[in-house]
């Protein structure tokens, strides 16, 4: 596979939270490659990858398939969009930004750019109660097209930056998706320590929702959520961050499983897979945090891919980086 | 005029680097009139009319947009930059944007990131940015990799594609002022009844640079300036400060913050409009300013109208107008063209 197009094609397509059957259906295409039988359950995707056996323990690989973006609330008498956010946005980037609104078609927008002259001294930063979209159409001929409840994401393609980083709209967790997709790419018709099965959740960013019905599903007794977490970058602070291109993140938190950790770290340097370790205090804020508490517990553990720009048209990440995410996986799995 | 108005806007050419733009405008007039640059990089074009009137007229509009220049190369490979003319820093965060290299002669991709709202306060989520506190990032792994490719006083551009809104509108960058440079090329290729000249300008961002020198060359008696300006007709806006609207055809202003236009002018224009049914607006607050600053008061003074498309979201990446108001500003500029001409 290739890994890149498989990062730009999932990124550009849409998969908003609560809306993510575009992205989940495209997904679901290249999981079977791997997991003939995978299926979309309640939302999230699910596939059982090689061989099962009673002897072995089950392990969840977890990527979340949403992304943030806005959900339409209200259409004006004058023909504009009002909107509510989908996960955390940061609102001090939303004037004059392309959309493209997930209507019965979709169709293209720009949100509302308040111009100096209307704005009383320092321009203020917009609210989500006065955002809108321009569409260009009249509220009659929206009305046949767009209805309250459809979902709007930032209008943006993948580009490519030096080196191996690239820029997109929705790196925030494709880039996790198509890290299990190699890992398993890895894996095809290797022995594996553990009875695998792939989940690409729905609502992450709404609070971890669609993993906490698809671990009670799948009820594992190991679980690895594998999400984007902060690069270092201008704005940042460096001690709570990791690097671009120095590979994937292991977590190590109280809510973790030290062991799980401890055994991603061990198969990094076993195969000499750089990596960076993320401690955390206590809860994640990653799908990790419902895995470890579903059913009876399960042993889980955070592996993440440094992204800069989080939840924003903009985010970066290496590609490297999703490279050496994958094959940790692959190790992990492979020797358990 | 569409496809030409794309055309136009998809060419990069920030204040001060206008070549790309000037090199596609003289390929498609090169034919059609006399022409020459002048030492600023701004073309004066000089077409023949069946007649040569009394009085000497002169038709404008800029070809340089806003944009952005490299000043400096930081330890982490990332580029300070300042903005080149007017630009809202809200419109330059969390975007894509593109760097010309002079180095390579290649334009690369580069974002314009922020610390991640999980990471701001409650203050800092509420507080505008400030332009000098942005960063390109070109993905540039340290300083020495950035400088392979960049070099300081390099040039980058809003990322903007030409999107059609609606059935009528279109959303892109550098409308203000590729829209008055496509309304001089379809005129460019129309007969004329008088001889006129039409002069595409430089560096009309950074402070009308470009109008200075060229409305002293030309020195004309009358001057059209063909401009996009600020429609303020959003949601939320009412009366008065909506300034201008879109669909309600060409802005004609009475004054603005650089010119206070000639009475004759301003009450010819409207009542061409009546006659010949064409929509026809003025602005309701005096904002904004155009190359008519430097024109009316060049040499001896001339006499000198505006006339501008209503535009949405001026000086960001997505500038909207309504393709229909293009079409009844050039309908009236040839009409107010020939008639000024002939006072």
């Amino acid at each position: 596979m290739d890994l890149k197009e498989t990062i730009k094609v999932l990124a550009e397509t849409a998969g908003p939270s609560g809306n993510e059957d575009a992205a989940a259906e495209l997904a679901l295409g290249m999981l079977k490659e791997y997991c003939p039988e995978a299926e979309i359950k309640n939302g999230n995707v699910i596939g059982r990858f090689g061989q099962f056996s009673d002897e072995k323990p089950s392990l969840v690989l977890d990527a979340h398939i949403d992304q943030i973006g806005m959900i339409v609330t209200y259409i004006t008498d004058e023909g504009f969009i009002r909107m509510g956010n989908l996960g955390g946005i940061d609102r001090r980037l939303l004037p004059a930004q392309p959309v493209v609104i997930h209507g019965s078609r979709d169709i293209k927008g720009v949100i509302c750019s308040v111009p100096p002259h209307l704005n009383k001294g320092d321009s203020e930063v917009l609210s989500f109660d006065n955002a809108a979209v321009d569409t260009g159409m009249s509220k009659v001929e929206l009305e046949k097209i767009v209805s309250a409840g459809d979902s709007i994401t930032f209008d943006v393609k993948c580009r490519d930056l030096m080196g191996s980083r690239i820029t997109g709209g929705a790196l925030d967790d494709r880039c996790g998706v198509a890290a299990i997709l190699r890992a398993l790419d890895m894996l095809k018709g290797q022995e594996t320590a553990f009875n695998v099965t792939v989940i690409f959740s729905t609502q992450e960013e709404l609070g971890e929702r669609g993993a906490k019905i698809g671990a009670f599903e799948i009820d594992p007794d190991i679980a690895i959520a594998v999400d984007v977490s902060f690069a270092y970058a201008n704005g940042e602070n460096e001690e709570s961050c990791g690097y671009l291109g120095k590979g994937p993140m292991v977590g190590i938190s109280p809510s973790l499983s030290r062991e799980i950790s401890d055994k991603l770290i061990s198969a990094a340097k076993a195969s000499d897979i750089p990596y960076q370790i993320e401690v955390m205090s206590g809860m994640t804020s990653t799908n990790a945090d419902r895995y470890s508490v579903n059913r009876c517990g399960a042993k889980t553990c955070t592996v993440s891919i440094p992204l800069r720009n989080m939840h924003t048209p903009v985010e970066v990440i290496d590609t490297a980086d999703v490279e050496l995410t994958a094959q940790l996986i692959a190790e992990y799995i492979k020797e358990g | 005029m569409k496809g030409l108005l794309k055309e136009l806007c998809l060419i990069n050419g920030v204040s001060g680097d206008e070549t790309a733009v000037r090199e596609s405008i003289i390929e498609k007039i090169k034919d059609v009139c006399e022409y020459r640059v002048d030492n600023l990089g701004s073309i004066i074009c000089f077409k023949k009319g069946r007649r040569t009137p009394e009085k000497k007229l002169m038709i404008c509009a800029h070809m340089d947009e806003v944009g952005f220049i490299i000043t400096y190369i930081r330890s982490d490979g990332t580029l300070s930059f300042g903005a080149v003319g007017g630009i809202d820093p809200s419109v330059i965060i969390g975007r894509q944007v593109m760097v010309k290299s002079s180095i390579t002669g290649e334009t690369i991709y580069g974002v314009v990131g922020t610390t991640a709202v999980h990471n701001l306060s409650k203050e800092q989520r509420e507080k505008a940015p400030k332009t000098d506190s942005l960063y390109i990032d070109i993905g540039a792994a340290d300083k020495a990799e950035a400088e392979k490719t960049v070099a300081l006083g390099d040039n980058a551009y809003f990322v903007s594609e030409f999107t059609e809104l609606g059935e009528t509108k279109v959303k892109c960058k550098a409308i203000d002022d590729r829209a008055g440079c496509a309304m001089m090329i379809e005129m460019l290729h129309e007969e004329l009844e008088y001889d006129t000249y039409f002069v595409f300008n430089v560096q009309e961002e950074i402070g009308l640079r470009g109008s200075t020198a060229s409305a002293f060359a030309v020195a004309p008696d009358y001057a059209i300036v063909l401009e996009a300006t600020t429609a303020a007709d959003i949601d939320g806006a009412s009366g008065a400060k909506r300034v201008c609207e879109l669909g309600k055809g060409p802005v004609v202003s009475f004054m603005d913050r650089s010119t206070m236009y000639d009475k004759e002018l301003y009450r010819l224009a409207f009542s061409i409009a009546a006659e010949e049914n064409i929509p026809c607006q003025t602005k309701t607050m005096v904002a904004g300013g155009n190359d008519a600053g430097a024109i009316h008061v060049s040499g001896k003074g001339v006499r000198t109208i505006a006339v501008s498309v209503p535009c949405r979201y001026l000086h960001s990446p997505s500038c909207v107008i309504d393709m229909a108001d293009l079409d009844d500003s050039l309908r009236l500029v040839r009409k107010l063209a020939k008639r000024i001409t002939e006072i």
